[in-house]
């Protein structure tokens, strides 16, 4: 089974201070200084595969591995990771352009791909990411390739050579269910989202095979169809704050006797 | 040795002395405080090796601290003194069987700012963030930045010698330190007052500081203080291929008589976690800032730069990334709780290890260490390092590593792995002439190379030891290795 996972490199913004929360006339907030990270969902969906890997002994299935991202050359040390940990082929999209809020842009690079190589039966990435939190990417692909999409899916677990066990979260709760491939999954909350690490002896052995790389047009991703489908009109930084009192008191035991009278006490009683 | 009373006789002697509130015989408690950081991954793990301390006590001023040590040199208890729990060498483990763990955090009072004598007295337990904090908003600092600030206090930091990250302009804590108040095992409470130099016979400060809890409890520093001038920091950085020539560069710059406040060298491998966002891969980043009054750092600035000119190689970087990035440089508590879901997922874990080495053996230090780890140790992630303490004569090197624990239980990987990686870099260092610990204390850790470290000198270590603890039950295990 040849599953392709994809993923974008992002800033890791809870390093952003306060202060450097500006923007350009473009809306791009300058983030050049903070460390780059993987985006946080596609850093789960990488791992998910390859815990898939990890639970296919017995089920006579052999899982093959590709990654996929949309970037400059500092996502390739990223993509050298990935073969080091076992990936079969990385493959870059050679883009600068800011892609925070073109979801189409990406869904059809990838579109591009999978349709280029045609032997791709599952595709896997997170469903955001933390700078454009669009959450429309893995949707809009599946419709570009008529093929299914699971949401918010938390597990991926092995079954046979064209069905792939799913577990996802739904409204009602967890929902388990064999899908047919191919499908689309779209990573949500994983408790456990952590990619492992190579060996350096890994990565000197695996990590230095070649990189593809493709430009949008070799992908089909025309101007036309890569043009901007939204236009950003403002943006404005969350408010994280929460409302808060400060108790007053003069020692700690009074300020502890305060919150128990004032706040505590009452819905204690209720419980 | 052994405590000559029962553990119940050990908590019934202290609830005397202290009250029943400031004696914690929670599991939970004990078991945390039975280790550091050392052990990182059996903490994680929640797997604990070593003896579970019989209480851990609460103190809240000296003359409390002289009863507990009393009962305890009476009674052969080890005690094992600690302020904020941040070390990261084994110190605060309880080597032997029912240990008291006395802290000292609750003694947190800043006793005076002194702005006139450019000096401030606080107890040991005084967090180093809140009274840098407050003295910055007065404008002033204490110039000492450790990564640990926003855990370690300032008992822990005097005991351990520490260093900061603006270490090569204020020195480290020995040179920040001018009176101390210690407690010693037969509970004697001793007072060396402030001044600015005296030539009275020995410093004994420095029998107090870096003691690491096996001679002494500190119980009130002093430390001198300095006008925080934010507004004239400069930072330099460069772009580099070479260790060598970093090394050569940092030696340039000291050797010329400049006094940054920050000499940094990252080699590739450190410098790609920190500045993956800018830095291209296999490059290794310099960086200097300077600190202090406006001429001063204008001067030092441009002083650097010069010298930087001679070395074509160098690519220079803008500035005020490397202001932004040393900004979120300290761990704080929100890092170690992430860290220690990264590791409980990946079994992935980082450590670090420093020493220090004159400026004609660092590189050899750093780059034969970091080969012979490599070919010797299985199962590493990342093997690399900086450099962030320079002097007139020599450097530190900050080792930094990170491994998988593979096919080995929580209680194995101290011996599977970090031992092993510690034992290679102390070997090398050994070699090539340097130290084997620069300013995070020899913990019980690396008491085992102490001969080697101190070679004759250890006769004084030793005879201190003795001298101030016939018993043995000031943090034992410590400095000098256990008998076996």
């Amino acid at each position: 089974m040849n599953i392709l996972g994809c993923f974008k490199i992002v800033p890791d913004l809870d390093m952003l201070p306060e202060d450097d929360w500006v923007y350009d006339e473009n809306f791009y907030i300058d983030v050049k200084y903070v460390k780059n990270m993987w985006n946080c969902f596609d850093e789960s969906a990488l791992e998910m595969m390859l815990k898939l890997s990890d639970l296919s002994e017995g089920f006579n299935v052999l899982f093959r591995f590709e990654a996929l991202t949309i970037g400059n050359e500092k996502c390739d040390s990223y993509l050298r990771t990935l073969y080091a940990l076992g990936y079969g082929k990385a493959v870059r999209v050679e883009c600068n352009d800011d892609l925070r809020f073109r979801p189409e842009l990406v869904a059809r690079s990838v579109a591009g791909y999978v349709n280029k190589t045609g032997d791709k039966d599952v595709i896997v990435m997170g469903r955001q990411t933390s700078d454009g939190n669009n959450e429309k990417t893995p949707l809009i692909l599946a419709e570009y390739l008529g093929w299914p999409c699971i949401t918010n899916v938390m597990k991926m677990e092995p079954f046979d050579d064209n069905h792939i066990k799913v577990i996802s979260e739904i409204d009602e709760g967890i929902l388990t269910q064999v899908v047919k491939t191919p499908c689309v999954i779209s990573v949500g909350n994983v408790a456990e989202s952590y990619l492992r690490v190579p060996t350096l002896k890994d990565r000197m052995k695996l990590g230095k095979q070649p990189i593809e790389i493709y430009k949008p047009e070799d992908l089909g991703v025309t101007d036309e169809l890569g043009q901007a489908t939204v236009e950003i009109c403002g943006l404005e930084k969350p408010d994280n704050g929460r409302e808060g009192i400060i108790i007053e008191g003069s020692t700690p035991a009074e300020k502890a006797l305060k919150l128990y009278n004032e706040y505590l006490k009452e819905r204690l009683e209720k419980l | 040795m052994a405590a000559i009373i029962s553990r119940d006789k050990i908590v019934e002697g202290l609830v005397n002395i202290l009250g029943k509130e400031n004696v914690i015989t929670d599991e939970k408690v004990l078991k945390d405080s039975s280790i550091d950081r050392y052990r990182k991954y059996e903490q994680v793990m929640e797997v604990y090796t070593q003896p579970i301390p019989a209480a851990v006590v609460y103190v809240h001023s000296a003359e409390e601290v002289s009863e507990v040590l009393k009962f305890a040199n009476e009674n052969q208890i080890n005690v094992v003194p600690r302020t904020g729990h941040s070390a990261i060498e084994g110190g605060l483990e309880t080597a032997l069987e029912d240990s008291i763990v006395i802290d000292g955090s609750t003694m947190n009072k800043v006793i005076k700012v002194d702005k006139y004598n450019m000096q401030v007295t606080c107890q040991c337990g005084v967090p180093l963030q809140d009274l840098d904090d407050m003295l910055r908003e007065q404008g002033y600092t204490t110039g000492h930045s450790p990564q640990s600030k926003p855990l370690a206090q300032m008992g822990g930091l005097v005991a351990t010698r520490s260093i900061g990250q603006f270490s090569t302009l204020y020195g480290g804590i020995e040179d920040m330190i001018v009176g101390l108040e210690a407690v010693f095992p037969n509970g004697k409470i001793c007072k060396i007052k402030n001044i600015p130099r005296r030539a009275a016979g020995p410093d004994i400060r420095h029998i107090i500081c870096g003691n690491e809890g096996a001679i002494c409890f500190i119980t009130e520093v002093t430390v001198k203080i300095f006008k925080y001038q934010p507004e004239n920091n400069r930072f330099v950085g460069y772009k580099l291929d070479d260790m060598k020539l970093g090394f050569d560069c940092l030696r340039e710059v000291m050797v010329a008589g400049y006094k940054p406040s920050i000499a940094r060298l990252y080699d590739a491998a450190d410098a790609a976690m920190h500045f993956s966002s800018w830095l291209e891969e296999g490059k290794s980043v310099l960086i200097w800032m300077a600190e202090g009054p406006a001429g001063v750092t204008e001067a030092t600035e441009k002083g650097i730069k010069e010298l930087m000119s001679a070395h074509p190689e160098l690519e220079p970087v803008d500035p005020k990334i490397l202001e932004k990035w040393f900004a979120g440089l300290n761990w704080g508590p929100e890092q170690i709780a992430e860290e220690r879901e990264e590791i409980k997922a990946t079994k992935n874990i980082g450590i670090t290890t420093e020493v220090s080495g004159c400026w004609d053996c660092i590189y050899e230090i750093y780059k034969t260490a970091c080969d012979r780890i490599m070919e010797e140790v299985p199962d590493m992630t990342l093997m690399g390092g900086h450099s962030s303490h320079s002097y007139i004569n020599g450097t530190n090197m900050y080792f930094v590593y990170y491994y998988n624990v593979v096919d080995c239980p929580p209680e194995e990987e101290i011996n599977k792995y970090h031992d092993r990686i510690n034992q290679i870099i102390c070997e090398q260092v050994l070699k090539y002439g340097g130290s084997i610990v620069h300013h995070h204390g020899l913990g019980k850790a690396r008491a085992k190379y102490v001969h080697e470290e101190y070679g004759s000198s250890f006769y004084m270590l030793d005879t201190l030891k003795k001298a101030f603890d016939p018993n043995g039950i000031m943090n034992m295990g410590t400095l000098i290795p256990l008998r076996k």
